[in-house]
């Protein structure tokens, strides 16, 4: 049995409106996922994200080259991947008119769960999504967080070997999320592979253990964090809260040309890219202006990563 | 066949959510009889001025043949139902075929118009002293599941390939107009003008009402409803194969 979840190679997608030029969505990407891994899907708007899911979860066809999914190719088996794969689309996808409790049972019973086993299941998802005052009731007298809730879910009802989670937190009070990133990292463990799409850089990072970022389509970076760290070496987020902000501070900072500069009450947050030691003599002279009551000095984080190489290849041109 | 059996499952789980609606779709034929069919028949009387049939016998077939129309065009429009919920595409990453999703979501609607034709059959025998063929009751069956099934075949085209509810709405009127007038549903097609006839007769209404006419009073050639079968039966098989594309390129 193969170690590998996922294989894509030199996947194309081109788009050709009836109206317009063709947009090549995804341009000869490549890459492969181990399983059991949480592997982030990461990119702008417009990156080819949704496209690449799409692929591999069987809905839409590659113009070009393969993909497959626990062996499987995704165009020649579809019906083979389709058994092990769930997917929580971007879209809130529920049964309006039915229970909460009917929307667990009729997924599982796509998945070939029924019965008795399944009502088990879905009474610990209920539990464990705290859904079980909200069981009998039908989701279309639901809010908007609760249906994601019921979506996501779902995920859980089920033993399929990938899940696949297209900005799965979207409208999801954070101690929920909190708790499903957690339930997350179990099935993992357990050797479910996950893929998460996301534009909250911080829940990626908290998460993924391998992550790949897109734009226009290509490949920008890939690796787990600290490799993508270290490709960012010189890029480190200041922080300091003094007892009472210096006057003149901000304008002092701003001169320096920080990539990221904030202000708020007494606290001042930037984010530079500078030598070790340069950012070191900047802090100690700020810290002369004023009582300093916190500071702090970090490496970069995911989110600076990712706008770091945004902004590279911004002046790239756009293949169509 | 667990996959199609899951569908049957989450279709008639979602038509038990409203009691009214499968009351409706139950009674209706017999309702449509009872009102529009007694009215004609003491208004104008029977259509056949040589055979001992009356309005009633005769537009049975009619109604049989309307509510395979509407269920099948119903459960069509359940596609935009689904799309609007989100569901209907991540039901395309459900383990099942697209054949099989189109099959599923058109079996436990078969099973009410089956009911359907059982009521309406039954009670215009009970109460209009309709004159029905009870031997013939397994060739009626295939008329209603076969009809329906292709309806819904034909009317998911159109359902998949039109993304807005309201032209979807209004493509289903003009085939309740030009569909059900120029066919053999509301009257027979013998004193008819040659054009309306020709038109009425390569009409796949009238080939399914003519097979459910002869099936419930045994009206009709033999021959020509055989005929008639076999070119609904070519129609629903080249609707559906065109459906299960529409439903494959769906994106």
């Amino acid at each position: 049995m193969t170690d590998t979840a996922l294989e894509v190679e030199n996947l194309v997608k081109i788009y050709r409106p009836r109206r317009g030029a063709p947009v090549r969505a995804l341009d000869g990407m490549s890459f492969a996922v181990r399983r059991g891994h949480i592997f982030g899907l990461l990119g702008p708007n417009g990156a080819g994200k949704t496209t690449l899911l799409k692929i591999l979860t069987t809905l839409l066809r590659p113009t070009d080259g393969r993909a497959r999914v626990m062996g499987f190719d995704v165009v020649a088996a579809p019906l083979e991947v389709r058994r092990r794969v769930s997917v929580v689309l971007q879209e809130s996808a529920v049964e309006m008119f039915l229970t909460v409790r009917d929307n667990l049972l009729s997924f599982a019973r796509f998945h070939g769960l029924r019965g008795r086993p399944a009502h088990e299941r879905a009474a610990a998802v209920l539990a464990r999504f705290q859904l079980e005052p909200e069981a009998d009731r039908k989701v279309m007298d639901l809010s908007g967080g609760f249906r994601r809730r019921v979506q996501v879910a779902k995920m859980f009802m089920v033993d399929t070997s990938v899940m696949f989670l297209d900005e799965f937190s979207s409208g999801m009070d954070p101690l929920l999320k909190r708790a499903v990133m957690g339930y997350l990292r179990e099935e993992a463990a357990r050797g479910r592979t996950i893929v998460l799409t996301t534009l909250v850089l911080s829940e990626a990072e908290e998460l993924c253990d391998d992550i790949l970022i897109i734009n226009r389509g290509r490949q920008v970076a890939r690796g787990d964090l600290y490799a993508l760290k270290l490709l960012s070496q010189n890029l480190y987020e200041v922080l300091m809260t003094f007892e009472t902000l210096p006057a003149g501070l901000e304008a002092q900072v701003a001169a320096l040309a920080p990539l990221r500069l904030s202000v708020h009450e007494n606290t001042l947050e930037l984010t530079l890219k500078a030598d070790e030691a340069q950012v070191l003599d900047l802090v100690s002279a700020l810290a002369r202006q004023g009582r300093l009551l916190k500071v702090e000095v970090s490496g970069p984080t995911l989110e600076d990563i990712f706008v770091e190489l945004m902004e590279a290849g911004a002046a790239a041109p756009r293949k169509e | 066949m667990s996959a199609i059996a899951a569908i049957f499952y989450r279709e008639g789980k979602l038509r038990f959510t409203n009691l009214g609606w499968m009351f409706w779709d139950l009674f209706y034929p017999l309702g449509y009889l009872l009102v529009f069919s007694v009215g004609i028949n003491y208004a104008l009387g029977s259509p056949f001025q040589t055979l001992d049939l009356d309005y009633n016998a005769f537009f049975l077939a009619g109604v049989l043949g309307m509510a395979s129309f509407g269920i099948a065009s119903n459960t069509a429009w359940g596609f935009f139902f689904d799309r609007d919920n989100g569901i209907f595409y991540e039901m395309l990453i459900y383990p099942l075929s697209r054949a099989q999703f189109l099959a599923g979501k058109v079996l436990f609607n078969l099973l009410l118009a089956v009911a359907q034709a059982a009521i309406a059959v039954s009670l215009a025998a009970a109460l209009l002293r309709v004159p029905i063929r009870w031997d013939l009751w397994p060739v009626l069956v295939v008329g209603v599941v076969g009809g329906t099934a292709g309806w819904f075949f034909f009317f998911a085209i159109f359902a998949l390939k039109i993304r807005r509810n309201d032209v979807f709405n209004t493509v289903m009127s003009v085939f309740y107009f030009l569909l059900l007038f120029a066919s053999s549903m509301f009257y027979p097609l013998e004193p008819l003008p040659v054009w309306f006839r020709t038109a009425a007769l390569s009409n796949p209404i009238t080939w399914q009402v003519d097979w459910l006419r002869f099936s419930t009073i045994g009206l009709g050639d033999m021959t020509q409803v055989m005929l008639e079968g076999l070119a609904f039966a070519l129609f629903s098989l080249l609707a559906f194969a065109y459906a299960v594309r529409c439903l494959q390129q769906q994106e």
